[in-house]
């Protein structure tokens, strides 16, 4: 075998060009793992949902609750969705909408009882939180769900479209042990000619706001809270809901829809 | 000299390192086995995005192509040489949107089903709840169920390998779906299971309409807000709307079909939950080809469309289990929407206007041999 030697100039030559490489590939490197930020100051917001009916955890399926117009009744579901979901700070308002700008909430679904909301939050103390129950005439599009479950929330063309805001599905008894199912349903509601056809539509979301709500984030941390549904508040305050006269339905009929929304006001309320 | 050669390699070693701690750190994808083809469904307009196809049985055409023949085979119930071959489409016709079109079907041994048929139309949506009670999780569990099954093939996974094993060309075919000529029933299941995620239906005139394609007739239209509205029939709460074109919640509700005493509390969703609120309940199942899958409910008890919507009209029946959403339900009797004749027949047009014929007739779907 030739013995080849070689001399200094050459290993100088071949160290430039391997550094010359290795500088390349490294320069090249994709960088998988985040920089520790060493001045983030941001947190996000985690939101549970849960539901009550006089204070007390619900049993559904069993006509135990007794509504302020006196209709004893049972609940079978809650299905909703909420969005706009906005904080305060010294007057300034910022909508958190980074990753979605809704969230549907079924109670036959756990995982939708909980929320992460995506968006940075600055640290700091926060004034209070709102969310619009439903979708404002402008976000309330047909066709923007296609999966389940979201799409089971379709509010008919013909009644204006777009997607029930809310259902609470349950019975009332309307006389011993006799049960009639109630659909309390929100959603665009319809102005209608002489004749009973929808010639317009009604946007019956409403913003949702929360007495000495103030909250505060801390940086690189989660601020849980939850928002709760009192179920009982729906049938009253102001106007007390007699089932008896709303009947099982009112997707059609808006004056039982603009109770709803009148009475929506304080049936939420947030836990810290 | 010596000392420079050092550093030299140094160097090297260096770079190589920096080089390898640089590569793509994902893992590596598993090589797709010799000979398949991956199968890319196409989501028909305005379908949902969301489909079920389970992580360890992905789709090829290589494992449709073998389902596809499984399906059509009566070899399939590993009994054909004792005069018993059954198969899928024993109880799946085509020309029924794969349901049998009788109601109930009878197993090799004669039992009778304790439910009506169910359609195979749009299974790729289906979230997990097979079957009238959604007792079944999955397509492929439902395969392996009906080999064993007293009222389907009651027969046993032994008998359907080997028989299918005797068939020569299938070990191929196997080889050419799951990379190896090794024949068992999971395997069957799964290859199946791919089949069947292809019978799509997404052609009817509804479809058409959301398409642009097809304008409805005023007899439609009217129906369309029949189905649509509370005051009319409110069908769509449990059966979708043209929003959703599956035309079914794929959820299950007790539809004011029979007084308590009369509850199958065994088989309807109620035992498979044991919450309240799910006795005498049922799938409402897809309407979708509903002119063509009668007898109908989960015992088959109409068996004409004009039957159902005479009951929905004003056949409803009270018990305490009614689901809320049948709110037309009038204590202490039933009742119902209460349509006119004219209404109807307008409900009527636009079910009719669920009929897929382009489904029914897809050679894509026929039998291959």
């Amino acid at each position: 075998m030739k013995n080849i030697r070689f001399n200094n100039k050459y290993y100088i030559h071949l160290s430039i060009i391997l550094g010359m490489f290795l500088l390349i590939t490294t320069s090249c490197c994709k960088d998988d793992t985040p920089d520790p930020d060493p001045v983030s100051t941001t947190g996000k917001i985690h939101l549970d949902f849960d539901f009550k009916i006089d204070g007390n955890d619900i049993e559904y399926g069993l006509p135990k609750y007794t509504n302020a117009a006196g209709n004893v009744y049972s609940l079978y579901e809650v299905q909703f969705f909420i969005s706009k979901l906005t904080i305060y700070q010294n007057g300034n308002a910022k909508e958190l909408k980074a990753w979605s700008k809704e969230h549907y909430v079924d109670t036959n679904i756990p995982t939708t009882m909980s929320w992460d909301v995506v968006d940075d939050i600055q640290e700091g103390a926060y004034d209070s939180l709102s969310f619009v129950l439903g979708f404002i005439d402008a976000d309330n599009q047909s066709f923007m769900f296609v999966n389940k479950p979201e799409v089971d929330m379709i509010w008919p063309e013909y009644l204006g479209g777009g997607f029930h805001y809310l259902k609470i599905n349950g019975k009332w008894e309307i006389a011993t042990d006799t049960l009639r199912g109630f659909a309390f349903h929100l959603g665009r509601g319809q102005v209608r000619d002489a004749s009973g056809v929808p010639i317009s539509f009604i946007d019956n979301s409403f913003k949702v706001t929360f007495a000495n709500s103030e909250f505060s984030i801390s940086k690189n941390k989660y601020t849980s809270m939850t928002i709760r549904m009192n179920v009982d508040q729906w049938f009253k305050n102001p106007t007390d809901y007699d089932h008896n006269t709303w009947g099982g339905d009112i997707m059609e009929n808006q004056p039982a829809m603009q109770i709803a929304k009148d009475n929506g006001w304080n049936v939420f309320e947030l836990i810290k | 000299m010596l000392k420079l050669k050092s550093y030299f390699f140094i160097f090297l070693a260096m770079s190589l390192l920096a080089t390898y701690a640089c590569g793509e750190k994902d893992p590596p994808i598993e090589p797709t086995p010799e000979g398949q083809t991956p199968y890319i469904v196409e989501i028909p307009t305005g379908f949902p995005q969301k489909v079920y196809i389970p992580d360890d049985n992905p789709m090829t055409v290589e494992g449709i192509a073998l389902g596809r023949h499984l399906y059509y085979d009566g070899r399939m119930s590993g009994k054909a040489k004792e005069g018993m071959p059954m198969s899928c489409s024993s109880c799946h016709l085509q020309q029924f949107s794969f349901e049998n079109g009788i109601g109930k079907g009878t197993g090799t041994i004669g039992i009778q089903t304790h439910h009506v048929m169910l359609p195979h139309v749009n299974l790729l949506w289906n979230p997990g709840t097979y079957l009238w009670n959604g007792s079944v999780p999955s397509i492929e569990a439902d395969v392996l169920g009906t080999i064993t099954a007293p009222d389907e093939f009651a027969s046993t996974y032994e008998k359907v390998e080997k028989a299918i094993r005797a068939v020569p060309m299938y070990p191929p075919m196997f080889k050419a779906a799951f990379g190896s000529e090794e024949i068992n029933v999971n395997l069957i299941a799964k290859a199946i299971a791919q089949f069947m995620r292809t019978q799509i239906s997404s052609n009817s005139k509804l479809d058409r309409k959301l398409r642009g394609e097809y304008q409805f007739t005023q007899a439609e239209d009217r129906g369309l807000v029949l189905f649509t509205t509370e005051e009319g029939a409110d069908c769509f709460h449990c059966h979708g709307a043209p929003g959703n074109p599956l035309m079914t919640t794929h959820l299950f509700y007790n539809n004011a079909k029979d007084i308590e005493a009369n509850f199958d509390l065994a088989n309807d969703r109620y035992s498979v939950t044991g919450d309240v609120r799910d006795k005498g309940a049922y799938k409402a199942t897809t309407l979708r080809n509903i002119e063509l899958t009668g007898p109908y409910m989960h015992d088959g008890r109409f068996t004409t469309l004009d039957q159902v919507i005479d009951f929905y009209s004003e056949g409803l029946i009270y018990s305490n289990y009614v689901h809320p959403l049948m709110h037309k339900v009038f204590p202490p009797y039933g009742y119902g929407a209460g349509l006119n004749p004219q209404q109807k027949a307008d409900l009527k047009a636009f079910l009719l206007t669920l009929t897929d014929t382009t489904f029914i007739n897809n050679p894509d779907l026929a039998s291959p041999f």
